[in-house]
């Protein structure tokens, strides 16, 4: 079954005159990594919205088409079975960590999922250990590089413990160091079966890719 | 024993609550005094950090000293102090008004920082385990979250002024007034956005995806926490029947 299927999407943001997507037909096969390129303002990002429900649910504008997630229709899931199937990631890791330490951090989510304690106990350690920051657990996002911020993001979305994850330019704000090791982590995600979707610019960041499109 | 003792944020909400309350109740300048030592007193018993606070509002606290002497200026009531021909200028009545209000705000600064011992977090939680909606409570914290991302962003501006050549510290009130406008709209627009993609990733993280939530963390009030809040209700009530009789 395809991770994902678009079928003759359009969308058009309220405030513009031109569609942004127009008659976009994509499939995402499970377990790859498509890497999305383009430039600016072509709509890497809306399309990325598009994908995990943020569009039409949360943008507003002129929707038509067809968004499939494992052959269910996105407009039909709801606010927790998006949340358990997509998660996405985004350029400022700032603005996307609010709690004032990591494990509140990394326990958000899964608590808004009803999900038990004990789960979400084994989950943090778990998540921690994937991406080596244990030691943080009751530091303060805040206090973390660009770098580490963009992983403390990634594991909050893990939280979820998603089939799809989204990376809408992840790697923009952070230095070489901070980039190898979340390209590591999302090669290590695609051998858990997981499907992977990245935005970017940076050729250096896209060999990481099984799949690239320009769009 | 507080020292070792990791308070519940309970307790000190109760405590600021009430001190705000007095201050807010009493007009005495003595009591208003001996409820700001209280409130030192409590503050510095918790280890909040009185001192920073203090010092981050520095520019609060002279704009505090400013407003009062305006107040004092403007309330012809009581004796005269100071004349100038026919105009009084400065009476007892406004100096004790003044004073009033520097030691009531002062009061709620200090009361307030007993609340910063305890993470956003934990008040969130505190808050919720007295059935407060998770909603309201979260609301209040990001709110919280938000000041220094204001903060930084009224900052990154004053910085990009500078770099084009104006130096804010030496220009004109009236000047610095007109910058401070056109540099009200990028802050806002700036800050709006960066609303917009925290509320993007706490929907994508399924927030409000159910009518309720689990909590990992759970707070536990202890005999000590029960102790405080009991005195604090007891002592309130006493100030409270002093001022009526």
């Amino acid at each position: 079954m395809n991770a994902v299927e678009l079928n003759k999407l359009n969308f058009k943001y309220k405030s513009v005159q031109k569609r942004t997507l127009e008659n976009v037909n994509l499939i995402v096969n499970q377990g790859e990594i498509l890497a999305i390129c383009g430039v600016s303002g072509s709509g890497k990002s809306t399309l990325c919205n598009c994908i995990c429900g943020l569009i039409p649910n949360v943008y507003e504008g002129e929707y038509s088409g067809e968004v499939k997630i494992f052959g269910q229709d996105i407009s039909l899931m709801s606010r927790a079975e998006i949340a358990t199937n997509i998660g996405i990631i985004f350029q400022n890791p700032s603005t996307q960590l609010f709690s004032p330490t990591i494990e509140d951090e990394l326990a958000f989510g899964p608590e808004n999922l009803c999900v038990d304690r004990n789960e979400i106990a084994m989950r943090i350690d778990e998540i921690l250990k994937i991406i080596n920051m244990e030691e943080y657990r009751y530091e303060n996002p805040n206090s973390l590089s660009g770098g580490q911020q963009q992983l403390i993001a990634i594991a909050s979305v893990l939280m979820l413990n998603p089939k799809i994850i989204i990376c809408d330019e992840i790697m923009s704000w952070i230095d070489e160091g901070g980039k190898e090791i979340i390209k590591n982590l999302l090669m290590n995600l695609k051998k858990q079966g997981k499907t992977i979707i990245i935005v970017e610019h940076d050729i250096e960041n896209l060999k990481i890719a099984d799949r690239v499109i320009n769009i | 024993m507080i020292k070792d003792y990791k308070i519940d944020p309970r307790p000190k909400l109760v405590i600021v609550l009430l001190l705000s309350t007095l201050a807010l109740i009493y007009n005495e300048i003595s009591m208003l005094f001996i409820i700001l030592l209280i409130s030192l007193s409590v503050s510095l018993l918790i280890k909040s950090d009185v001192a920073v606070v203090f010092f981050k509002l520095k520019k609060v606290f002279i704009l505090m000293v400013f407003i009062a002497i305006a107040q004092s200026m403007f309330i012809k009531m009581g004796q005269p102090i100071l004349k100038f021909h026919n105009i009084v200028i400065i009476t007892d009545y406004g100096i004790r008004s003044a004073l009033q209000f520097i030691l009531r705000i002062s009061i709620i600064v200090v009361s307030a920082t007993i609340i910063t011992t305890s993470t956003s977090r934990e008040i969130v939680q505190g808050l919720v385990q007295w059935k407060c909606p998770y909603e309201i409570a979260f609301m209040v914290s990001i709110a919280i979250r938000f000041l220094p991302i204001l903060k930084e962003e009224m900052s990154d501006m004053i910085i990009a002024i500078q770099l084009r050549g104006i130096d804010i510290k030496k220009v004109k009130l009236i000047k610095k007034i007109k910058i401070y406008k056109y540099i009200m709209l990028p802050i806002v627009t700036n800050s709006i956005l960066k609303a917009r993609e925290l509320s993007l990733a706490m929907e994508m993280r399924g927030f409000r995806a159910y009518s309720t939530r689990t909590s990992y963390m759970v707070l536990k009030m202890n005999r000590l926490d029960y102790l405080i809040i009991a005195s604090s209700i007891v002592v309130t009530i006493l100030f409270i029947l002093i001022k009526a009789m």
